[in-house]
């Protein structure tokens, strides 16, 4: 494309042949490789990628903000008549917050914690002198009014910390639109939220784009939400734009053989239940490296000889759509390619040598029986002062749950709802109050640490954050023989251990003399699998374990612990929120909310049939990676209610579509239903 | 907040009879009788015996310490040996000087400091950057007792611009600000360091944050985000910081007021000591003590004031 092309009519941003490097002491890193895509008026763009792919990149560079470490080396971004690329940090400065605004990925820390909305939301209009400052303060109450914040007047007064993470993120939004800017940028904007705050926020910015007639951007890795949203998608790789297109093309009828593989690898959209997920093998290349040929070709499932050499032709398909790869046109075109969209390209990574039957009538590896755990929120004195009766919360109440040998276990929740300290207190890390613990028959709970630490070479965790929870002064060898050093273990030699669990996890060799900040996500989230592993334990806690991981990624993990459950007889607990993942790997599934859990049974019967309105909702609440599956309504509202002031009936009442008068008055009891499914509702859904 | 006050005052007090037991077990190491102290070495056995009753030193330590926390919660706080006077009513004569110097070190110390950390860390590895970067090192590394005679020297001695001892005419107030410029400078010339040194180090923490990017991208004005956003939260921990700064800038006041020979609490004690006035040495450090508490508590309010996390958490 020229230069000096002139904008189509209907485009608001431009962005032509972008490129940005990262000075890094590794050398430079080629972030952002000639991008060119438009940003059409009154359209949702979205741009989507795994880590490292650019999306960002893309974003900052758009508002001028780039870390200091990057450097621009060409390209230019058409808005109007300017060139932002290139335009002074005054004119910036001018364009931001007014004629472009941002909501952030982030609402617990993109927002200042010492001042009011009112004094942020002032301060955002400081460009309007002719408003006095209760013009702007009316601004500010309308426009919260608007995103959905109730009482708007008096909140509007408040601090960032006195507002839950899906009322900040409203906010944050209202802070954004308050200029009425002509585009809005949003970073991953639910990312931080909860199944059913998400689906919230994703209307919200849907009937806002409608009644503003603005242009959005979201940026994103989570396919459902991009297709639920976007009418334009944007498919970004390793720092290109591999793939272009209306959101029907992009999810139906995929050109590029990434987009595909990213598609089919997301586990929302496969209904086949089976316990192995696909994956696109090999890790995002090295950037700081020259490239030749199709970047993705190292990965691609139908890389020819030409990709690794030649650069792929950016095939137009008319309108803004565009796909780069040689399969589509030149010489290698492959008229039978892409397949139907049934038709899997990519594999399941390496397949299971054998699979055991699941034993049926064992005895249960873990038994938990009407636990209660309190956590203290006031001392005496205050109390006394303050004249608070209730001074403990109830973080887990009356929960029983059981994992046998060989059965995956996931306990499903929102933020707040007790399960990690559930997980916790299985691991003798949190007392309890009242209950049973019970580990293959033994009572465990509260037991002091001294009688209880053999019994953690049975029962080991699997950290959510998988680089966090490694110490970073460690090598990889150290890190995965560690549990042999503290519990004393002599006689075994470490460095042919330090190679079976490297083996046994699929981590190569090389990489046992690498520190953790050299590793990717997925390969540090195998160290965290082969250090749970190092002691054969029969019980495995795992936390989130695909928190932080691509999609292409975590089938990779998800398939690797299930290989490792069938051939070790492991029991799984599995801590998430991701629905999608856990059907997938899960054969029972526990769903809390508040500290308690409302429903439990067979994955595939409470997905196909749930009987708690919650489950129902989050169920519901996963964004369909297919644009025909748009859901018209949000079916839950609300947020998690403050365990402080837990509801006198049913903890869910208050946000349930089919709530009585006798939710309200009284907690329904746990019920077994005759298919052995049980529930804690009093008008259970057919 | 109520709950939080009543708190940290019960702690105050806990830590003040703490400190005076303190003083009593010290006093009362120290070889040598007191009333033979404060009497002379000629005085007649009736003599010692009338002081020593007049003293209650023939009471049992216990209960001198207890008769003293009793005296002293009513603003008793003694007599001096020698001129009989109350010690509260000399301590109230001399702590004004104190907290003058105190009070005009840290204030040129903060109006320069905060300031500097702050351009300091706006434009990091600026020449600005390493300027204060230096500087902050040298001040805080040389004493200040050291600067104290190099300024007198200079300053006093050779370019005869400030006077050199004393604390000024009373009632002159333009003479009493003369004779404060130099101790004050000396005193609070490491500070300056310091608190460029802590003010560089949190603001850069804060400028990196998610919030500062958001001001950003809403187009606020640069001023404002780093004075109005990034320096507000930043300023924190320099509260604090500055909170327990008078407690060590109490003790660098001894240094000062006995080379620039001014009359405060300072010079009081050490005097004191030399003679073994006792009851002043007591008076004194016990009102020093009673002071850094207050100045503590008062930058722990002054925080919550800042910070509405904290504010609600009292």
């Amino acid at each position: 494309m020229p230069k000096d092309a002139i904008q189509t009519p209907g485009t608001l941003l431009d962005i032509r042949n972008l490129s940005v490097d990262f000075r890094t002491p590794r050398g430079r890193v080629k972030a952002l490789r000639d991008v060119s895509f438009p940003i059409r008026k009154n359209r949702i763009v979205g741009i989507v990628g795994e880590s490292g792919s650019g999306k960002s990149t893309v974003l900052w560079a758009l508002l001028g903000l780039l870390a200091k470490n990057a450097e621009v080396m060409g390209g230019e971004v058409r808005f109007g008549d300017r060139d932002l690329l290139h335009a002074s940090e005054t004119q910036l400065r001018a364009t931001r917050g007014e004629e472009i605004s941002v909501v952030f990925q982030d609402p617990m820390t993109s927002q200042i914690p010492v001042l009011t909305y009112g004094r942020q939301m002032r301060d955002i209009l400081y460009r309007r002198p002719e408003l006095s400052s209760a013009e702007k303060r009316r601004m500010a109450v309308e426009m919260l009014g608007k995103v959905g914040i109730p009482d708007p007047d008096k909140r509007i007064d408040q601090y960032p910390h006195h507002f839950s993470g899906g009322m900040r993120q409203r906010a944050g939004i209202a802070m954004a639109l308050l200029t009425g800017p002509q585009l809005l940028l949003a970073d991953e904007p639910t990312t931080a939220l909860d199944v059913t705050m998400e689906a919230q926020i994703i209307h919200l910015l849907q009937d806002l784009q409608k009644e503003l007639d603005a242009t959005v951007v979201v940026v994103s890795h989570n396919l459902g939400l991009i297709a639920e949203l976007c009418d334009d998608v944007v498919v970004m790789y390793a720092g290109e734009v591999i793939e272009a297109g209306e959101v029907r093309e992009i999810f139906h009828n995929a050109q590029h053989p990434y987009t595909r593989a990213l598609l089919e690898c997301d586990p929302a959209r496969i209904n086949d239940v089976s316990r192995k997920l696909p994956v696109i093998p090999g890790d995002i290349p090295d950037l700081t490296k020259p490239r030749r040929g199709c970047i993705y070709a190292p990965r691609c499932q139908r890389a020819l000889p030409v990709c690794r050499d030649q650069i792929p032709p950016d095939v137009a398909r008319g309108g803004m759509s565009l796909a780069r790869c040689h399969l589509l046109d030149g010489p290698h075109r492959d008229a039978n390619w892409p397949p139907p969209l049934d038709v899997m390209t990519v594999g399941l990574g390496e397949q299971s040598v054998f699979k055991p039957p699941r034993v049926k009538g064992d005895a249960p590896l873990l038994e938990v029986a009407d636990l209660n755990v309190q956590f203290k929120t006031v001392g005496p004195l205050r109390a006394w002062l303050k004249g608070v009766g209730q001074r403990h919360v109830d973080a887990v109440l009356d929960v029983s749950l059981s994992v046998s040998p060989g059965e995956t276990v996931g306990l499903v929740g929102e933020s707040g709802s007790g399960k990690t300290t559930l997980g916790r207190c299985v691991l003798n890390l949190v007392p309890a109050q009242t209950g049973s613990v019970r580990f293959e028959g033994r009572e465990i709970r509260n037991m002091p640490e001294s009688r209880f630490k053999p019994l953690r070479r049975d029962m080991a965790m699997m950290f959510q954050d998988p680089v966090g929870s490694l110490s970073p002064r460690k090598s990889v060898r150290a890190l995965i023989t560690e549990p042999f050093q503290i519990h004393g273990i002599t006689g075994v030699d470490l460095d042919s251990e330090a190679e079976r669990l490297a083996d046994m996890v699929r981590l190569p060799k090389p990489f046992l003399s690498r520190y953790p900040h050299e590793l990717s996500g997925g390969q540090a989230r195998r160290v965290g699998v082969a250090r749970a592993l190092a002691l054969n334990p029969k019980l495995i806690i795992a936390d989130e374990p695909t928190a932080g991981l691509d999609v292409s990624v975590q089938g990779e993990i998800l398939n690797l612990m299930a290989d490792l459950q069938a051939e070790h007889r492991l029991g799984y607990l599995i801590i998430t929120h991701n629905l999608p993942v856990v059907r997938h790997i899960a054969d029972r599934l526990a769903i809390m909310y508040l500290g308690r859990i409302v429903e439990e049974g067979r994955t595939d019967e409470v997905f196909a049939r749930p009987v708690h309105p919650y489950t129902k909702a989050l169920v519901e609440g996963v964004p369909q990676p297919d644009p025909d599956r748009r859901r018209v309504h949000v079916s839950i509202s609300g947020e998690v209610p403050s365990l402080l002031n837990r509801p006198k009936g049913c903890d869910f009442a208050g946000r349930c579509p089919f709530a009585q008068e006798l939710c309200r008055a009284e907690k329904p009891p746990h019920v077994t239903m005759p298919d052995g499914r049980r529930h804690a509702c009093h008008f259970p859904l057919g | 907040m109520l709950y939080y006050l009543t708190k940290r005052l019960g702690l105050s007090v806990v830590v003040i009879c703490l400190v005076v037991l303190l003083l009593f077990s010290l006093l009362h190491l120290i070889p040598g009788d007191p009333a033979t102290i404060a009497l002379g070495p000629r005085a007649t056995p009736e003599a010692i015996a009338r002081y020593a009753e007049k003293m209650h030193l023939d009471e049992p330590v216990w209960r001198q310490f207890l008769i003293y926390i009793g005296n002293a919660a009513t603003g008793d706080l003694g007599l001096d040996v020698f001129s009989d006077r109350p010690v509260t009513a000399i301590i109230l004569e001399r702590i004004g000087f104190t907290l003058a110097l105190v009070a005009a070190g840290m204030g040129w110390a903060m109006l320069l400091g905060i300031p500097l950390g702050c351009l300091a860390a706006v434009k990091p590895n600026s020449w600005l950057d390493r300027v204060t970067g230096v500087l902050s090192v040298g001040t805080i590394a040389v004493p200040s007792f050291l600067v104290s005679i190099w300024a007198l020297l200079i300053f006093a001695v050779h370019l005869r611009w400030l006077p050199a001892i004393g604390a000024g005419e009373p009632g002159d107030l333009g003479d009493q600000l003369a004779h404060l410029v130099l101790p004050a400078f000396a005193i609070g010339l490491s500070w300056v360091g310091y608190l460029a040194r802590m003010v560089r180090a949190s603001m850069l923490e804060v400028m990196g944050e998610n919030y500062i990017r958001s001001a950003r991208a809403f187009g606020l004005r640069p001023r404002r985000v780093i004075f109005g956003y990034a320096l507000r939260v930043a300023i924190l921990p320099t509260i604090t910081l500055i909170g327990m700064g008078f407690g060590g800038m109490i003790s660098s006041t001894v240094f000062a007021e006995i080379i620039f020979a001014r009359p405060g609490i300072g010079k009081l004690i050490f005097d004191a000591v030399m003679a073994r006035n006792f009851p002043i040495v007591q008076g004194a450090v016990l009102v020093a003590t009673g002071l850094y508490i207050l100045v503590v508590l008062f930058s722990d309010i002054l925080i919550a004031w800042f910070d509405p996390r904290v504010r609600e958490s009292l």
